[in-house]
């Protein structure tokens, strides 16, 4: 494998990363190619001794695309996140997309919670104003009034549920992206 | 030797050639396969991934070939990890050697 090889193998797995990250990797290698060339190696002999191209671009795509998850908080960076590092070996399968997908299905029905909370005070609040008008249709058990003040709490309570969850959302975040950094540093990608 | 041991070993081994001085990519490389066989592209993951989590900087300096090559140098918290990380080993090593001599003694 020439340098040229090895730079299109390498270049050809870094997908999904920026331009800026992309141009800085290559920018790397070059160096070490031109380096080596300097001492009087070969291409072919600096290409082994960097080992495989396809094995370095996972491990350095996975890292990049982690600390842009750290940088930048949002849904789509950590799911790129996660599925870089699962290039990296079988056990990530387990150990990163396992409790993500946990982490993930935990925060959704949290989040449905709060929503139908707030969503079930709003009903009964519209329908005990709206509720007197249509009597057929409106059985009052409860005094209009405290139906009224008991649906305005229940809204307030579905609203601080779901600021709640934000902030728990957040939380998670940063604990799992410093999960999966302490996951890159032990496994560090298969030989 | 095995390939794990030597994984953990790398990113000691770099912060200490990096407490001496700063040095480029190629010449990391150069001192550390010279010791221990690895295959060399490793180091490069691993340095981005101490830059990123800020133990490293890096800064282009022209070198006598022309070619500008990009040093890389420890941060204060990378001063401090590259020192504990090696406190670790030698203490580790030293308990190894002792269970592999035969010589255990509880503590």
């Amino acid at each position: 494998m020439n340098k040229k090889d090895f730079m299109g193998r390498l270049s050809s797995h870094l997908g999904g990363i920026s331009w800026k990250d992309r141009e800085d990797v290559i920018s790397d290698f070059e160096e070490h190619f031109k380096e080596g060339l300097a001492e009087g190696r070969t291409e072919e002999d600096i290409a082994d001794s960097l080992g495989d191209p396809k094995a370095l671009a996972r491990q350095l795509r996975a890292s990049i695309l982690v600390s842009e998850a750290e940088r930048t908080t949002s849904a789509a960076n950590i799911t790129r996140a996660v599925f870089a590092t699962l290039g990296l070996g079988f056990l990530n399968l387990v150990f990163i997309l396992g409790p993500f997908i946990a982490i993930v299905a935990v925060l959704i029905s949290l989040f449905a919670a709060a929503i139908s909370v707030t969503a079930s005070g709003i009903t009964v609040f519209l329908a005990s104003i709206i509720g007197p008008f249509f009597p057929q249709y409106y059985a009052v058990l409860i005094n209009p009034a405290a139906a009224i003040f008991s649906s305005i709490g229940l809204t307030c309570f579905g609203i601080l549920f779901f600021i709640g969850d934000i902030y728990l959302a957040k939380l998670l975040y940063r604990l799992f992206v410093r999960y999966i950094k302490f996951n890159l540093r032990i496994i560090k990608g298969k030989e | 030797m095995n390939i794990q041991f030597k994984k953990g070993v790398l990113e000691l081994c770099t912060l200490a050639l990096l407490a001496k001085k700063n040095r480029y990519g190629y010449e990391l490389v150069n001192e550390i396969s010279k010791n221990i066989s690895i295959s060399e592209g490793t180091i490069y993951p691993l340095l981005r991934r101490l830059k990123n989590d800020g133990y490293v900087t890096t800064y282009l300096e022209e070198s006598n070939e022309g070619a500008p090559r990009k040093y890389y140098q420890l941060t204060e918290a990378g001063k401090k990890m590259g020192k504990e990380l090696k406190e670790e080993w030698l203490t580790f090593v030293k308990k190894v050697n002792g269970l592999l001599k035969g010589g255990v003694k509880d503590e």
